[in-house]
């Protein structure tokens, strides 16, 4: 890393700090956009006290952070507390460092494709090419847009535990992308037992590792398994019991706590008949997972880390209990796309969509409890609002991709009898 | 889904492309279709008669039992009091309240808090409120009614409202002899306006907090209450004039920060007040006004119409409470004023005896309110009145704002577009630090005034907020002189100021509709104006927003006020009048904020000041010049040397600020 990114993070570090000392920090701690049932830090307080008083955390309906978590933790929730906020800085600032050599390397190995490659691409593509000096401006683009963005800063500040979950994806990216298999693995397998929706990310995975021998594809497969049934084991370990698994996967899945947040699942599933519970869960879940796992995996084949991307977004947009921190991490992965930039037709209305309806949140959120005057329909209405910002963003990118795929090889100007030509989506 | 998957290259619409050059006209052709909405809804077609949703509150269905003896009593008690008030002339008689209180049979309690002012030094003040709960015979105290009357000593500036705490006497003495109160009642007699209220509430509220540094207000201290009552679920303040002789009743219903009581409580009392034969209504003291100047001049129900609603709105728009009922919202408590006022004119004495209709019509309210299964909740809580039973729903009149902030994001939108095809540089850093700039003074303005370092100073609220606003405004008004963004800068300057304009006045109308409407309907059209890329040296846009400036604004609209109501004065009288009332109105703004929670001092410091520090600076729109000179033309390389050198001064300026 150079000195420039040395001195971004140091300025991330002190804008975190500043703002964790403010009484900002516990009315974020507070606010459900940010701190949902899975990730807010009075849980976790709640569980490692709990762990270690020799309290079985899952028995109650609070704690849902998985087992290996708290007790890595209690340690220093128990005896230096008040420097947690430093611990979680810190933390933020190593995902921020390691998105920015994850893409550094993103960049390089693009530029390697592309040399090998170069000679099938259209003539006036030199804009849709990646470029040396992308080397450093988009992993510094990366970096700025982790340090800071309002979304990331206040999670952190907010001592979600988002923070966490973004280590170990940024840690995710980062082993894909140096093609460490075994971390990559384990990485994922902890991933998906403490949050379960990561799993979709093995698709990425196997398009890295496999390379398209069916073989490979199910040793990974049944190495993930064992990944996962160890990390399980060592909860148990932890635990001398199964009931974490219930309290942690069985909590997100069968989506128990309908407290609002940014998600689509609490007004649904407030609203809809007993007895339909269980086809609604099902949908939900499969459109949060599986729906758009194989088209796009089949689609984005060749750009696995695009696929990992899209597939973080659209988890974070329709997963059980999103936070706005989730949100922050994968706009941060936008700049790697920059050469697609270009086709990204909605960025403005993208914009202006989530500062509409983030703004909109805190207000209805205020009329809703405390004013007593709105009521849910109102803060749903922000939140779907801000869900299809997010979904513009996501096809955006997609499309953009697509259309950049086809100029690279066909130009940008395509001219039939001396006019330009008008594609069209078949 | 042609808008997410076209299958077109270019991002560039062309449609789009068509439509920036037209952005101005369309962007004010959407905002005039708000406004001609807005005057659409005083029509009738346009708005509702009021209905009462919420069945339990069956209103007048029971035969009021409260008899001529209570107004008797009321008489007497008014009698007790006036000799009181002799020996009490600037204080509250507690003690007589309650003694009379008890001896109702209440369980009476007196509560105490304290003021500490914080400026000039800091001053310590201390109040007591009177209560009086009246425990329900069928219900364990987990749910409770106010009925409370405010106590002006006789040395007070405000109307006299002595009648107000033997009325609510004798509506006690006879409460307390029925046994079907399902709710406790709880009967409480407030001093010093709104402070009295304000206390009591926090105190019910949040409790004795401030030993432990905890308490919810720095500055008024709550104190405890002995006894509480449970949930409060409505209240009812009565104001009253006079015993014997009541020309209308004015219902108040304006409370903190525009909040409004829900309408099925308004329609509750305008229903039982109708059957009671008491003319009474929302704003009836400017209707009295209205009817005896209509007798002279003819105007249309239409324009009387629009005439309340904006009206209607003006009162909301402050954010500052029409009576003590305002204060209750905070809690999620529905509240409303009744003001009996005495008739002016007593040659004409049809019925005297008015005052027992008011107690009538107080009982019909409270056993209405009795009758609640649970909070107000089925009717409107945005709502604009325009005449007693005729309203606009939040849906109705939404769209006449939605259309003023869709026309500013219109722009925003249309505007990025044509600058996106354009290639322009974009500084998005040092626009960045523009704003954070401005934000920043806007962010100290709320703070400095509260500082306990100028707190100390020998200086009263008024001046010194005004001087610190005063200052960060000249600030404000020199930082395009001296800061001038790179090239490009202005343009994204532009935009970002469109985006951020939006979304609070999008914001400030959720939150008080009326104050976001107004701000609105002045400002959307210049912002819609500004426009960075062609400016000339001399333009009226930079004397316009000069005069939109807040602390003009409000000298402003001192100015007209004091005009109004000092006619007879003169000019330069007025002008100096309006200069120390406005600084005494932006003083009030901030204690309001600190002691009541009144947040347009707020609104006006974070969100007001900036935006339009960086619509000056846009209206000014100052480059650096040498970049114009070589747009222009190569002819004069001296004079590009001259402004070459005022450019490094200005530069040099820029490091030693």
């Amino acid at each position: 890393m150079d000195a420039k990114s040395f001195k971004l993070l140091l300025l991330g570090g002190a804008v975190r700090l500043y703002f964790s000392r403010t009484p900002l920090a516990s009315l974020i701690g507070d606010r459900v956009e940010f701190a949902t049932p899975l990730n807010s830090y009075k849980r976790m307080q709640e569980g490692v006290f709990l762990l270690e008083h020799d309290i079985d955390p899952y028995s109650g309906d609070l704690v849902h952070e998985s087992p290996l978590v708290l007790k890595g933790l209690s340690w220093i929730f128990l005896n230096y507390a008040s420097y947690l906020p430093l611990l979680y800085i810190l933390l933020d600032l190593l995902t921020a460092g390691l998105l920015w050599i994850m893409s550094h390397w993103f960049v390089k190995h693009k530029l390697q494709e592309q040399r090998l490659e170069r000679k099938h691409y259209a003539n006036d593509t030199e804009e849709l090419q990646y470029h040396n000096e992308d080397n450093y401006d988009i992993p510094e683009l990366v970096l700025m847009a982790y340090l800071f963005n309002p979304l990331t800063i206040m999670s952190c500040i907010g001592l979600t535990s988002t923070v966490f979950s973004n280590i170990f994806l940024a840690l995710f990216f980062f082993a894909l992308v140096k093609g460490y298999l075994l971390p990559c693995l384990i990485l994922l397998a902890f991933e998906s037992v403490r949050s379960f929706y990561p799993i979709v990310l093995i698709s990425p995975l196997l398009l890295v590792f496999a390379r398209r021998s069916y073989w490979r594809g199910f040793c990974i497969g049944l190495l993930f398994a064992a990944a996962c049934i160890a990390i399980m084991a060592a909860n148990y370990l932890v635990m001398n019991s199964w009931n974490f698994l219930d309290g942690t996967l069985g909590f997100i899945f069968y989506f128990r706590d309908l407290q609002p947040n940014i998600g689509l699942f609490w007004y649904f599933f407030t609203e809809m008949f007993e007895h339909f519970r269980a086809m609604f869960l099902i949908t939900f879940q499969l459109n949060a997972t599986v729906l758009y796992l194989v088209p796009l995996s089949i689609k984005l084949r060749k750009e696995p880390l695009l696929l990992a991307t899209v597939l973080v977004a659209l988890m974070s947009v329709f997963r059980a209990y999103p936070s706005l921190g989730d949100v922050g991490f994968y706009l941060a992965l936008m700049p790697m796309w920059k050469r697609c930039w270009k086709y990204m037709a909605h960025g403005f209305v993208v914009f202006a969509f989530f500062l509409i309806s983030l703004s909109m949140m805190g207000a209805l959120w205020h009329l809703w409890i405390y004013a007593g005057s709105a009521n849910a329909n109102f803060y749903f209405g922000a939140t779907l609002a801000f869900c299809t910002g997010q979904i513009f963003l996501i096809t955006d990118l997609l499309f953009a991709q697509v259309k950049r795929q086809f100029c690279l090889y066909n130009g940008q100007k395509i001219m039939i009898d001396g006019e330009e030509a008008r594609i069209i989506l078949e | 889904m042609g808008l997410l998957s076209d299958p077109s290259l270019p991002t560039q619409n062309k449609f789009v492309v068509s439509l920036a050059k037209h952005v101005r006209k369309l962007c004010y052709a959407i905002y005039l279709l708000g406004v001609v909405w807005f005057c659409c809804l005083a029509l009738p077609e346009f708005n509702h008669s009021t209905y009462l949703s919420e069945n339990a509150l069956s209103p007048g269905l029971v035969y009021p039992e409260i008899r001529i003896d209570a107004h008797r009593l009321a008489v007497q008690l008014l009698e007790e009091l006036q000799r009181e008030r002799q020996d009490h002339r600037s204080t509250t008689p507690h003690a007589w309240i309650a003694a009379k209180f008890r001896e109702l049979g209440l369980e009476t309690h007196i509560h105490n808090y304290t003021l500490r002012y914080p400026f000039g030094g800091g001053k310590e003040f201390h109040g007591k409120n009177v209560y009086g709960i009246l425990r329900a015979p069928r219900i364990g105290s987990t749910e409770g009614v106010v009925f409370s009357a405010p106590y002006r000593a006789p040395s007070s500036v405000h109307v006299d409202l002595a009648p107000s705490v033997p009325l609510l006497m004798a509506f006690a003495d006879f409460a307390r002899r029925k046994n079907y109160w399902a709710k406790d009642l709880i009967f409480l007699v407030t001093e010093q306006e709104q402070l009295g209220m304000q206390a009591w509430l926090e105190a019910y509220h949040e409790g004795d907090r401030s030993d432990d540094g905890l308490s919810a207000n720095k500055y008024l201290w709550a104190g405890n209450l002995p006894a509480r009552a449970g949930s409060l679920q409505a209240a009812l303040n009565i104001e009253v004039q006079d015993l014997s002789d009541i020309e209308y009743v004015d219902v108040k219903i304006e409370g903190l920060n525009g909040k409004l009581p829900n309408l099925d409580m308004f329609n509750l009392v305008q229903r039982i007040m109708a059957k009671e034969g008491l003319t009474s209504g929302y704003k009836q003291a400017h209707k009295q006004q209205l009817l005896k100047k209509r007798r002279r001049q003819s105007s249309s129900n239409y324009e009387l119409n629009l005439q309340r609603m904006v009206t209607m709105l003006l009162s909301q728009s402050s954010g500052v409470p029409t009576g003590n009922h305002g204060l209750f919202h905070r809690y999620r408590i529905d509240a409303l004023t009744i003001t009996a006022s005495k008739r002016q004119q007593s040659h004409h004495k049809s019925n005297s005896n008015s005052a027992a209709a008011l107690l009538k019509a107080i009982e019909g309210i409270a056993r209405s309110l009795n009758n609640l299964l649970e909070r107000f909740h089925q009717s409107f809580f945005f709502y604009v009145i325009i005449n007693n039973d005729r309203y606009i729903s939040i849906g109705d009149y939404m769209p006449a704002l939605m259309a003023m902030v869709a026309s500013i994001f219109i722009k925003a939108y249309l505007t990025w577009s044509s600058l996106a095809s354009a290639g322009k540089p974009t500084p998005y850093g040092s626009v960045m630090i523009y704003l954070t700039a401005s934000l920043m003074i806007g962010y100290l303005g709320n703070v400095l005034p509260l500082q306990p370092y100028f707190l100390e100073l020998p200086l009263s609220a008024a001046p010194l907020t005004t001087c610190t606003v005063a200052s960060l405004t000249i600030i404000g008004i020199v930082m395009p002189f001296v800061v001038i963004l790179p090239p490009g800068g202005l343009e994204l300057l532009h935009i970002a100021l469109l985006l951020i304009y939006g979304c609070s006045l999008i914001v400030i109308g959720l939150l008080n509709f009326a104050l976001g409407f107004f701000v609105g309907l002045v400002t959307v059209p210049l912002i819609i104006a500004l426009n960075p890329i062609e400016q000339q040296k001399t333009n009226p846009l930079s004397f316009i927003t000069f005069l939109l400036n807040p602390l003009i604004v409000i000298y402003g609209i001192v100015l007209v006020m004091t005009f109004y109501q000092f006619p007879e004065l003169s000019i330069q009288n007025i002008l100096l009048r309006a200069a120390s009332a406005s600084m005494d109105a932006s003083a009030f703004a901030l204690i309001d904020s600190v002691i009541y929670g009144n947040w347009l001092y707020f609104a006006v410091c974070t969100a007001f000041l900036p935006l339009w520090i960086v619509t000056w600076s846009l209206a000014l729109s100052k480059r650096r010049l040498i970049f114009r000179h070589i747009d222009e033309d190569m002819e004069d390389l001296d004079e590009i040397d001259g402004l070459l050198e005022e450019d490094a001064a200005d530069q040099n300026k820029l490091k030693t600020n």
